[in-house]
């Protein structure tokens, strides 16, 4: 059964600007969205900054009015049954904010136990057991202000467990977060899998989702490019290797030339501090590095290594490129 | 709405009050706005008011006092919705079961409660300090007074918190707001003084009866009829802004939703 249905979402944003000559702009989101979750499954949608992500979230989320489309929580319609919809969702949107940082981590659970309607007699209880689970145990006396990154990350979880929901969304939870605090992060994520919650998130690190989800949608520009198992998305550059030129200081006109190889299937650029790496896919294999090299005209080159490609080198070629 | 929904409503209300009062007793600056500086005004009202009678000096001391009360309602709970939109807890209160006017009557029954335990507090000093006898003509109907302006002042603060969750830059448009309400309802001088057009605008604020109940009741200018009368009215008109509130705020969260303002830009 599918707890979650979205069906050609469409969703605009207007800003309007000028007080005597109005004039409005219109930005679109999400244009033609869809896509089904399954009751207990952890499902990924994966994509670039501004593709769309959050917004199907915060729509699903009954925080956004879709502008066109069909969107069903657990059968419930998304505008009519908003309220209904909301006693069984949780989110998480990423980042610091959400929390008052001037109270208590258990005073902030108190707090939206009540809103919830959780029985105050139920919430005493629930509420260790969560700073338990999330990690938080002897620090909920504690105001969020003092809290690292991570912890506010990990009571964000807490927070929104508080009513035990079905269903849960969680936007970009591990943005932000140091590698020892995005692993626990992970565990947390794979424990409430363990629970058959149903689990819809958004991430911009592919090993995360390619290790979690079951699914993963990439999304870009507001469409669905491309909806399957990580194993099988895979398969889109598994006639594709990767070379990977460790490069300092690389100028834009460079990697232009190189991206217009004849060879060159897709090319993206990670910032590392002073180094830019530059992920090269070709069916070449290594037989493509020395014009690679050539390309790169004496440039200082660091490590050069030519390997297997992974799921984000098939997201590097579903979106062209943006990483 | 059943019984019970009612009782789960009435101990979130009650929940959101006390936490909203640890939020702010957290931040020295509101700290200082709703202790040090009603201190600060009262004994000056007091100290200028010690040769006049006392009368007099009571319907001024219940005037400022319910101008410093509207004022905490419009500005610290108008503002509290722009906080929540500044620290991404605003979308966290909407996408819940609680229905959000729910959170603000909460919201608004700590500025109140709050308001009113600092202007209580800040006179008592101040005519200590002066030697300033404060008389409560009708102690009894005078408190009852208090507890229905309480509800009034929530009720009407209603009406105006749906424009904060729609408009991001409504915050200019609140010292606009703050003086109408004082002169219409009357806080500081009857409204006889103002022109006849304006008297049916007044009648339909709850804080007006609120502020007439509490003058009549304080000064022992009004006979219990007059009491009764005056509050009659403002559970009247408190019920019926209960209900514009209900509805604006539907409309008002539908329209954020529609226009994604529940978040910053």
């Amino acid at each position: 059964m599918n707890s979650i249905e979205v069906k050609n979402l469409k969703r605009i944003y207007r800003a309007t600007t000028g007080v005597i000559r109005r004039t409005t702009k219109e930005i679109v989101a999400v244009d033609d969205v869809s896509f089904e979750i399954k009751e207990g499954e952890l499902f990924g949608l994966l994509g670039p900054n501004g593709a769309g992500k959050t917004t199907t979230v915060k729509v699903l989320a009954t925080l956004l009015i879709p502008d066109a489309g069909e969107v069903r929580v657990k059968g419930l319609d998304i505008v009519k049954d908003a309220n209904e919809i909301r006693k069984h969702i949780g989110f998480i949107f990423g980042g610091e904010r959400g929390l008052y940082w001037r109270l208590s981590a258990i005073d902030n659970l108190r707090y939206f136990a009540s809103l919830y309607h959780v029985d105050p007699e139920i919430s005493k209880k629930r509420i260790p057991y969560l700073l338990d689970m999330v990690g938080l145990n002897g620090r909920g006396d504690e105001r969020v202000q003092g809290y690292s990154r991570g912890m506010k990350q990990r009571l964000h979880v807490a927070r929104t467990l508080l009513h035990d929901p079905d269903i849960l969304f969680l936007d970009e939870p591990t943005i932000g977060l140091d590698p020892v605090g995005a692993r626990e992060f992970r565990e947390v994520i794979r424990n409430l899998q363990s629970e058959k919650k149903t689990i819809l998130l958004t991430t911009h690190y592919m090993f995360e989702a390619d290790s979690l989800c079951g699914r993963v949608a990439v999304i870009d520009k507001g469409l669905i490019v491309a909806l399957d198992t990580p194993s099988a998305l895979k398969k889109h550059v598994s006639d594709l290797s990767v070379v990977e030129v460790e490069t300092f200081g690389v100028a834009e006109e460079v990697v232009e030339k190189i991206r217009n190889l004849p060879f060159v299937d897709a090319l993206s650029v990670k910032d590392q501090d002073q180094r830019q790496l530059l992920l090269v896919q070709t069916k070449l294999g290594a037989e493509a590095v020395p014009d690679v090299m050539a390309a790169l005209d004496g440039m200082r080159v660091g490590r050069v290594t030519v390997r297997e490609p992974t799921l984000e080198d098939a997201y590097v070629r579903l979106v062209g490129g943006q990483v | 709405m059943n019984f019970k929904n009612l009782f789960v409503y009435w101990r979130t209300v009650l929940t959101v009050a006390e936490i909203t009062l640890r939020h702010q007793w957290n931040d020295s600056f509101i700290l200082f706005a709703i202790l040090v500086q009603p201190m600060i005004i009262a004994v000056l009202a007091l100290f200028m008011l010690r040769g006049l009678g006392g009368d007099y000096a009571m319907f001024v001391v219940v005037g400022s006092g319910l101008t410093g009360l509207w004022s905490s309602l419009l500005f610290i709970s108008g503002n509290s919705i722009n906080a929540e939109r500044w620290q991404g807890t605003l979308e966290s209160l909407v996408a819940i079961p609680t229905p959000f006017e729910v959170i603000i009557f909460g919201k608004n029954l700590a500025n109140v409660v709050q308001s009113l335990i600092s202007m209580t507090s800040s006179y008592l000093l101040a005519a200590l300090l002066f030697g300033y006898t404060l008389k409560m003509v009708e102690p009894l109907l005078f408190l009852g007074s208090v507890l229905l302006s309480v509800f009034a002042f929530i009720s009407f603060g209603l009406v105006i918190a749906p424009l904060f969750i729609m408009y991001r830059g409504i915050q200019q448009w609140q010292n606009a707001m703050e003086f109408p309400v004082y002169i219409l309802a009357g806080f500081l001088f009857p409204i006889a003084l103002l022109p006849n057009w304006t008297t049916p605008i007044s009648y339909i604020l709850p804080p007006y009866w609120a502020a007439r109940a509490l003058h009549e009741t304080s000064t022992g200018a009004g006979d219990v009829q007059k009491v009764i009368l005056a509050w009659g009215l403002m559970l009247i008109f408190s019920v019926i802004d209960l209900f514009i509130a209900s509805k604006l705020f539907k409309v008002m969260l539908y329209k954020a939703r529609v226009d994604a303002t529940l978040e910053t830009e």
